[in-house]
């Protein structure tokens, strides 16, 4: 098992209801501000592209480097936080 | 490219379009109509009637490698949403629903297929076309310098640091045996990699301009390569190596593919510049520690890692805090108690006095006894007092 954040732990805990973009995993303050600029305010937001992406890694990986400059590790860091996530309560 | 455009309305809409980009004219709307493009072509590029006549056949040869090409869809903007959907099937990709957000992502990806799949039909193409001299090679400037030891494949990785010098130096027109009739299906790549050089371009540019004297060859290539790629791709040095001769594009989904298998090197590698961004507490050092190693016990389950200092202290300071909280209440009641009682002497009145104590003190059996003893005791005090 690689090893996870306690952000991620945190964040897979529970249902993310209201929580904002910045609680994901691999989303800092920078990051998560630009997600905000582009509309993407709250975690389930990008919940909700991962899932139109049909939780596809590559695409998802993509569209995060695209839409706020993510490296490989943030990527991959919020890709495996949204996955456990929809593993756990979707 | 264009001195071969002898007429605009008998080239392809793809072509035109990307003649369009690459002399940095708007492109219309996707859908419009061969006619506007021509149009623009016209207006912005001009009409070149056979200027050189000895280059008809390879015009012709041209136009056949558009035609090849057009069969292939080649122009994802272009394409409608089910023609997308349909494109990207018949390569094989299962896509998801193409709205406005996943737009982009799936035109990236049918154009990254159609250029892995295009390098193996049309290099024969571009290959049988020879060189020969190009008037305008300002703005075509990502194929000036393919003379340079690069063909075909190597053409895109050319390319891409050809942007990057041009940014600071222009390159100058003359002397290339480029094979500007490979222009018209290298077009199709051009276009793309345009795109793409741009956005390596604007990452460079934040992070470093000293690549004005980059040569082509060598190591120096592979500098260039790990520097741009530091940037978002963890990718290890001995890998450029083999990199060179793959299309950027395609490189990084493959290195990619290779990667996710070894998450731990990359990653590793990769943390190093981008530490800013992480706020996370992630730290490259801290792992799972190694069970009785230095002497540390075996705690937890979980990997005792990324905890920072504070969040320890806050950790020791929440377990004191409830024993805290029942300290102060088993005082609070002691208090009570005391004051009760002391309340009570200063009353002088001993009935009641003892009543509470009693009341206080007793709930068992020999409660009773107490109260007889009480009770003689009062005797005598109140018989002391008379």
């Amino acid at each position: 098992m690689s090893s996870t954040s306690q952000k991620h732990r945190d964040f897979v805990a529970e249902p993310m209801g209201e929580k904002p973009v910045m609680a994901l995993a691999g989303i800092g303050e920078v990051l998560g501000k630009r997600l905000e600029e582009k509309g993407f305010d709250k975690a389930y937001v990008v919940l909700g592209q991962f899932l139109v992406l049909k939780k596809d890694e590559e695409l998802f990986r993509d569209w995060l480097k695209d839409t706020c400059g993510a490296n490989v590790k943030q990527q991959g860091d919020c890709y495996g936080c949204l996955k456990e996530w929809c593993d756990a309560f979707l | 490219m264009s001195q071969f455009v002898e007429n605009p309305a008998h080239l392809s809409k793809f072509r035109l379009k990307s003649d369009l980009v690459a002399h940095d004219v708007a492109l219309p709307p996707s859908k419009s109509k061969k006619e506007v493009y021509v149009g623009l072509h016209l207006q912005h590029i001009g009409q070149k009637n056979a200027v050189d006549f000895s280059s008809d056949e390879e015009d012709q040869v041209q136009d056949v490698s558009d035609k090849e090409e057009d069969t292939e869809m080649p122009d994802p903007s272009g394409l409608t949403d089910d023609d997308l959907k349909a494109a990207l099937l018949e390569l094989g990709v299962k896509a998801g629903p193409i709205v406005a957000s996943t737009r982009a992502l799936y035109e990236k990806k049918l154009r990254k297929l159609l250029q892995s799949n295009g390098h193996g039909c049309l290099n024969g193409v571009e290959k049988g076309v020879l060189y020969s001299d190009s008037e305008e090679e300002e703005e075509n400037g990502e194929e000036e310098d393919k003379e340079l030891g690069s063909e075909g494949e190597k053409e895109e990785t050319v390319k891409q640091s050809d942007q990057a010098q041009q940014g600071s130096s222009q390159f100058p027109s003359g002397s290339q045996s480029v094979m500007p009739d490979g222009e018209s299906s290298m077009s199709s790549q051009a276009f793309s990699i345009t795109r793409m050089v741009e956005e390596m371009e604007s990452r460079r540019s934040l992070s470093t301009s000293s690549d004005t004297e980059i040569e082509l060859n060598g190591s120096n290539v592979q500098k260039h390569w790990s520097r741009s790629n530091r940037l978002d791709m963890p990718i290890v040095d001995t890998m450029k190596n083999q990199s060179l001769y793959y299309t950027p594009k395609a490189s990084p989904y493959k290195w990619k593919m290779k990667l996710t298998q070894e998450p731990v090197k990359d990653t590793f590698k990769d943390m190093f510049p981008n530490t800013d961004a992480t706020t996370t507490g992630i730290y490259a050092t801290r792992r799972r520690p190694i069970k009785g190693a230095a002497g540390r016990p075996v705690q937890y389950a979980y990997p005792d890692t990324p905890v920072s200092p504070t969040t320890l202290e806050k950790r020791e300071v929440e377990r004191r805090l409830v024993p805290i909280q029942i300290q102060i209440l088993v005082f609070l009641i002691v208090m009570c108690l005391l004051y009760l009682i002391y309340v009570c002497v200063e009353d002088n009145s001993f009935g009641p006095s003892v009543a509470l104590l009693d009341s206080l003190y007793q709930g068992s059996d020999s409660e009773e006894g107490l109260l007889l003893q009480a009770e003689t005791q009062d005797v005598p005090a109140l018989s002391g007092q008379e």
